[in-house]
């Protein structure tokens, strides 16, 4: 029978616990069971999550994924979902192949997860290959890609957006900086301004003004508006101490 | 033999694996008595087995598992390895091996000492809103979450009908939608854009900064 | 996995590979589980504790490895102030009884050598650090010299001597069995 055959192979996977992946196989598969899927499914997705992690590809995407499936199950069927997971985990490899080909070696898990995320959102191999060219650490590369293909899902034309990426790490900008991005597009578009001047004043090396510029316009959640502000979100985190 | 008691420079030449040219045979006999008493000391010895082994890679799990939960795209060069008290790491050992998941979400721990001194990262109140003044119940199921629609509990203005919720992202890309009753799943019109959930859904992005989301 | 290199299995460890570390320690409990066990007064339980308290250690400040390449020399370290911390923790506690009794049908050639195996380690006891530890690396480990200074980032000729002075502590009191 599928199942057992499934559940045996999952129990030797796990047993052999140096598999990579075998710790996230049996955790999502606790999780989805937790949540009353079916023990076939569970079994089933835990086992493309396994085989994941043995290629050396990163399963967290995959579970996160598996979990939004599952949550989704009134619009989405089981078989869907393992579709959809099995298709992520051919884009992982791609993913995967095109860092190794832009020199990453060895090639980090959120790279490979990042680009797996951009090719999924309609980038070209070519041009997540350039985004990760401006890159040399594994973190510029990873936030580059989301934050390009993030501007592309918002309508910024794909030049545009690798272009304004490119400019910001040539100019010396930190990854953590490029993330105001999407919200700087925003608040242009707010001012009034339509895509394509944006864009053309990208093309020109204008890059994107920083979205708390004064005359940004949109709501924002900039420190202090909210009741507590990131500020206190921040104190919270850095008064705690990790006693040994 | 000697009166000194111990070992002669000579045999002690030998047991260093020096030359052996000048060492007379009560010395070399002595220094061979020697190595065997010390090697069947040693091959008596107990040594730890690989139980060793399960409690470590148990606790090695555990916590980056825990630092999975608190950022979805882990993407700083170095892992941040959170520093969790050892009480807690046994019991989280334990935690793994009888249930095989261990939640780590305990308030204070988690980010906490960062040994390779980078900069802790820091979470940013993030706040949603949605005009439903039909519902009765409104939530968030995203990234950032695991999805749960009971996760994130929006709350009703009675004036307004603005369902509103404060939420601690980290830094990056999350995706997800507002839960309606438990059973509409609906995108946010303030994200920044939607995308396909890969089944044949849609996913409200939003892209957090270091200094928090401009929206429409 | 075949036989990776410390370096490689570190940094990709480092990428995310969790499970990888588990690699590394079974690697270097083995190798350091008789120094951690002649340290340890021959308490094979308290070794456990101290090896398995320095792996996770080890793993929270992996990033903090400078050179990969260094990797053994670097948990060595660790390791090293975790048997200190874990005897300094439990002084007091009696443990020459930790070597066990031989059954009653052992032969005259076991009981001497469970003899000489207890006053080994009463003689490893009473030792500087400094001497116990170059003397478990230099005999039970079987380190030159020189992997031992790599190793201790101390000289050669101060390790002789520390060794030397482990050796005649022994001896006088293997020859006081005689």
């Amino acid at each position: 029978m599928r199942h057992s055959l499934i559940g045996a192979i999952l129990v030797a996977a796990s047993a052999l616990s140096t598999l990579p992946g075998a710790a996230a196989a049996q955790d999502v598969r606790a999780q989805l069971l937790e949540r009353g899927a079916p023990a076939e499914f569970a079994d089933q997705v835990a086992a493309i999550v396994a085989n994941a992690g043995a290629e050396q590809l990163p399963t967290e995407p995959l579970v996160s994924k598996a979990l939004e499936g599952w949550a989704k199950r009134a619009r989405v069927p089981q078989g869907r979902v393992l579709t959809a997971l099995n298709q992520y985990v051919v884009r992982l490899q791609t993913g995967r192949d095109i860092a190794a080909d832009a020199g990453f070696d060895p090639v980090p898990g959120p790279v490979v997860a990042a680009a797996a995320e951009a090719v999924g959102r309609g980038m070209t191999r070519e041009q997540v290959s350039q985004v990760m060219g401006f890159a040399s650490e594994p973190a510029a590369a990873a936030t580059g890609l989301t934050v390009a293909s993030a501007l592309m899902a918002q309508g910024l034309d794909a030049e545009a957006a690798i272009r304004v990426v490119g400019d910001a790490y040539r100019g010396g900008r930190a990854p953590e900086e490029i993330l105001e991005f999407p919200s700087a597009l925003t608040g242009l578009q707010a001012q009034g301004q339509d895509m394509a001047q944006i864009a053309r004043r990208i093309m020109q090396g204008g890059g994107l003004p920083s979205p708390t510029a004064p005359g940004m316009g949109g709501r924002g959640n900039r420190p202090g508006t909210v009741p507590g502000g990131s500020a206190e979100g921040q104190k919270k985190k850095k008064g705690t101490s990790g006693g040994q | 033999m000697n009166e000194r008691q111990g070992l002669s420079p000579e045999a002690h030449r030998f047991l260093d694996g020096e030359a052996a040219g000048d060492i007379g045979p009560e010395d070399r006999r002595a220094a061979d008595q020697f190595e065997q008493a010390v090697q069947s000391y040693a091959s008596g010895l107990e040594t730890p087995d690989s139980a060793v082994d399960r409690v470590v890679m148990a606790a090695v799990r555990a916590e980056a598992r825990g630092a999975r939960r608190q950022s979805v795209w882990q993407w700083l060069v170095s892992p941040h390895l959170f520093s969790v008290r050892p009480a807690l790491v046994a019991a989280a050992a334990v935690a793994l091996i009888v249930f095989g998941r261990v939640l780590i979400d305990v308030p204070g721990v988690g980010i906490g000492d960062r040994p390779t001194g980078a900069e802790a990262q820091a979470t940013i109140l993030v706040r949603f809103e949605l005009r439903a003044p039909e519902a009765q119940r409104v939530s968030i199921a995203g990234s950032f979450n695991e999805w749960s629609p009971e996760g994130v509990e929006l709350v009703r203005n009675a004036t307004t009908g603005l369902w509103t919720a404060t939420v601690p992202l980290h830094p990056g890309e999350h995706e997800y939608l507002f839960v309606i009753d438990g059973s509409q799943w609906i995108p946010d019109p303030n994200a920044h854009a939607q995308v396909d959930d890969g089944f044949g859904q849609a996913n409200s992005v939003i892209v957090v900064g270091p200094r928090g989301v401009v929206r429409s | 996995m075949g036989s990776q290199s410390d370096a490689v299995l570190v940094r990709r460890i480092l990428a995310g590979q969790v499970e990888l570390y588990q690699v590394l320690v079974e690697r270097y409990r083995a190798e350091f589980g008789r120094y951690a066990t002649a340290m340890l007064g021959g308490d094979a339980d308290d070794a456990a504790d101290a090896l398995q308290e320095a792996f996770i250690r080890a793993y929270r400040s992996l990033a903090s490895c400078r050179e990969p390449e260094r990797f053994k020399a670097w948990l060595f370290r660790i390791v090293s102030n975790q048997c200190h911390n874990t005897r300094r923790g439990r002084r007091g506690h009696l443990r020459l009884d930790t070597i066990e009794d031989p059954p009653d049908d052992s032969t005259e050639r076991q009981l001497e050598a469970n003899e000489i195996g207890r006053t080994i380690q009463a003689a490893l006891d009473d030792l500087t650090p400094e001497q116990r530890e170059a003397f478990v690396l230099k005999h039970i480990e079987g380190y030159s010299y020189a992997d031992m200074a790599v190793l201790l980032e101390v000289g050669e000729d101060a390790l002789k001597m520390r060794v030397h002075r482990a050796r005649d502590e022994l001896q006088r009191k293997l020859e006081g069995l005689r």
